[in-house]
């Protein structure tokens, strides 16, 4: 095996794929873009000026990775229609919660589901400041932003996050009202 | 925890609790993963390369494919154009109606070529091997449009008792004229027989004879009578009777009794070619001329309206004659390349014939550039013939 996937693997690999897990919320397309993230690695390996750390610098792979994803599921398609119609960004259509989530307490789920009203920016912030518990200034240098834009866009991905575990609380509160009549 | 608001804080507690997902994978299986991967970029690379081969190969085919279908276009184009050409010409040797002279033309080469081995006369000469026989001289019309009378000489075996005109009445049914490329004539429709005195032909016809439908069968039925008999006797005149009754009707004559027959001479000999074939026959001109000089220059040009040819061969350049006596005398332009060709020979005939049309029974080129002329010895006096086209019959 080769010495530089090895340490990178050893030291990185767990993370990288976590990020990508969350960002694309699904186990099988986090591992398919976990190879892509290293073949890209491998592709510029040389070039790594180790401005930035080790870490941060897959971060920002990953997400590019990420990005270019979206990008392709999306297709040419996607993107014309997005221009047009801004009630698609109120659909969102009910990605299957992995195994990992399902099993954890409601509040968890709920969280999980909010990140997809989020922006992929956002939940990159999100996902590097609070999962990964990267500071201000490595979530910067991960995300190539300053540091105030990584800030304000916590600040709202956070407000997106609260309001949308508002509405679900309304939503199972009700249900579970609905539930208690029935008995 | 289960509430309507969050605070900033508790979100990031619920944030900080989420699961920690790993990646069960075998570290190796990744990296085996991995290298298909890697080696994908050259993978495409093969059959990209493969296409650009084939584009190329493709842009090569198509373009040939394109210029050959220009290379045959402009093929078919000069193809057509020398075709046209090609007709052009047929047509201006052809002189509108003479297609007998586009065949003479196309066969020219193999014409010269066969008379360098043996070139032949076609005439009848007195010092030809008659032994007991007699020449006899059929007017048969050259069957395109009969304008021309064609003279054939045969050779007849002579019996006692039997004049010229039983002879002629025999062997008109022997005539081969569809070989020759001629007019089907014979035999006649009609019975020839000499009167008692043997002054008079008379020409018995059946009352269903055709003859006299239309006024160039009637002269051609007429004419040819006239050319026979002269040709063949002394005989000055035709009788005619239909069903042993006097007279024939013909059409624009009327009724015909008798026919004088005046001996017409002074014609010039012309080239005939029938159709399909390279050997011409000696044809005398349909007019007559004043004197041998005016024949001699209208034997250099053609008689178009009636299919007739040049006799003399360029190179057959008369510059004067003179006459001594019954003999004729030919003196040809000093720098003339005299060839010893069958062309060449016929020419000779042609002036042969000619000169014996204006009564002259001897020719003699005075300055011969060659000594011979296919079998004619040009350095001696040359006898005219007895009769023209001579073919066989038995």
């Amino acid at each position: 095996m080769d010495s530089v996937f090895n340490e990178l693997y050893q030291h990185y690999h767990q993370d990288v794929f976590q990020f990508l897990f969350y960002m694309v919320r699904n186990r099988e397309q986090a591992e398919d873009l976990v190879q892509e993230v290293y073949i890209r690695v491998f592709k510029s390996y040389n070039r790594f000026e180790g401005k930035s750390s080790e870490k941060t610098w897959l971060f920002s792979i990953a997400r590019n990775v990420a990005i270019d994803y979206f990008r392709k599921q999306k297709g040419w398609k996607g993107r014309i229609l997005e221009k047009f119609d801004w009630s698609m960004s109120e659909i969102k259509d009910n990605v299957p919660i992995p195994e990992e989530i399902a099993i954890q307490k409601e509040e968890i789920l709920w969280v999980f589901k909010c990140l997809d009203y989020c922006t992929v920016d956002q939940r990159a912030v999100i996902i590097l400041r609070f999962l990964h518990d990267l500071s201000i200034t490595e979530t910067a240098e991960a995300l190539e932003w300053t540091e105030s834009k990584v800030k304000t866009t916590q600040h709202r991905a956070l407000k997106v996050l609260k309001k949308q575990m508002a509405t679900f609380y309304e939503k199972e509160g009700l249900t579970s009202e609905k539930v208690r009549v029935e008995r | 925890m289960k509430k309507s608001e969050w605070s900033d804080k508790e979100l990031i507690e619920i944030l900080k609790e989420m699961p920690k997902v790993k990646d069960y994978r075998d570290p190796r299986d990744i990296y085996q993963n991995l290298s298909p991967k890697k080696r994908r970029t050259f993978l495409w690379l093969l059959p990209g390369i493969a296409s650009v081969a084939a584009l190329f190969l493709l842009f090569l085919i198509a373009s040939n494919i394109i210029d050959n279908n220009q290379h045959s276009l402009e093929k078919l184009k000069e193809d057509t154009t020398s075709s046209r050409e090609l007709a052009r010409e047929n047509q201006g040797t052809g002189n509108g109606i003479n297609n007998a002279g586009i065949l003479k033309d196309q066969s020219e080469t193999p014409k010269t070529k066969v008379t360098k081995e043996t070139s032949f006369q076609t005439a009848v000469y007195g010092d030809n091997n008659l032994q007991d026989g007699k020449v006899l001289i059929f007017w048969i019309p050259d069957g395109v449009q009969d304008q021309n009378l064609i003279p054939v000489a045969t050779i007849v075996n002579t019996e006692k008792n039997k004049n010229w005109l039983s002879l002629f009445n025999e062997n008109m049914a022997r005539l081969k004229e569809k070989e020759w490329g001629l007019s089907d004539y014979y035999p006649l429709n009609a019975s020839l027989r000499l009167d008692k005195s043997e002054r008079k032909v008379i020409v018995d016809v059946p009352d269903d004879h055709t003859y006299g439908q239309g006024s160039k069968q009637e002269t051609l039925f007429i004419n040819m009578l006239k050319r026979n008999i002269s040709s063949n006797s002394e005989v000055k005149q035709i009788k005619f009777t239909t069903n042993g009754k006097s007279g024939i009707e013909l059409g624009n004559y009327g009724v015909v009794e008798e026919i004088d027959i005046k001996d017409e001479k002074k014609h010039a000999y012309f080239f005939y070619y029938p159709e399909g074939s390279n050997i011409p026959f000696l044809v005398p001109s349909p007019s007559v001329y004043k004197d041998i000089n005016t024949a001699f220059d209208a034997m250099t040009g053609d008689i178009e309206e009636y299919r007739l040819e040049r006799s003399l061969v360029p190179s057959f350049a008369i510059n004067h004659v003179s006459i001594v006596d019954k003999k004729l005398l030919l003196t040809l332009n000093d720098n003339t390349k005299l060839k010893d060709d069958q062309m060449t020979v016929w020419s000779l005939e042609a002036v042969l014939l000619t000169a014996k049309e204006f009564g002259f029974e001897q020719v003699l080129v005075t300055n011969p550039p060659i000594s011979n002329i296919g079998s004619f010895d040009l350095t001696r006096e040359i006898n005219v013939p007895l009769a023209p086209n001579l073919r066989e019959i038995q």
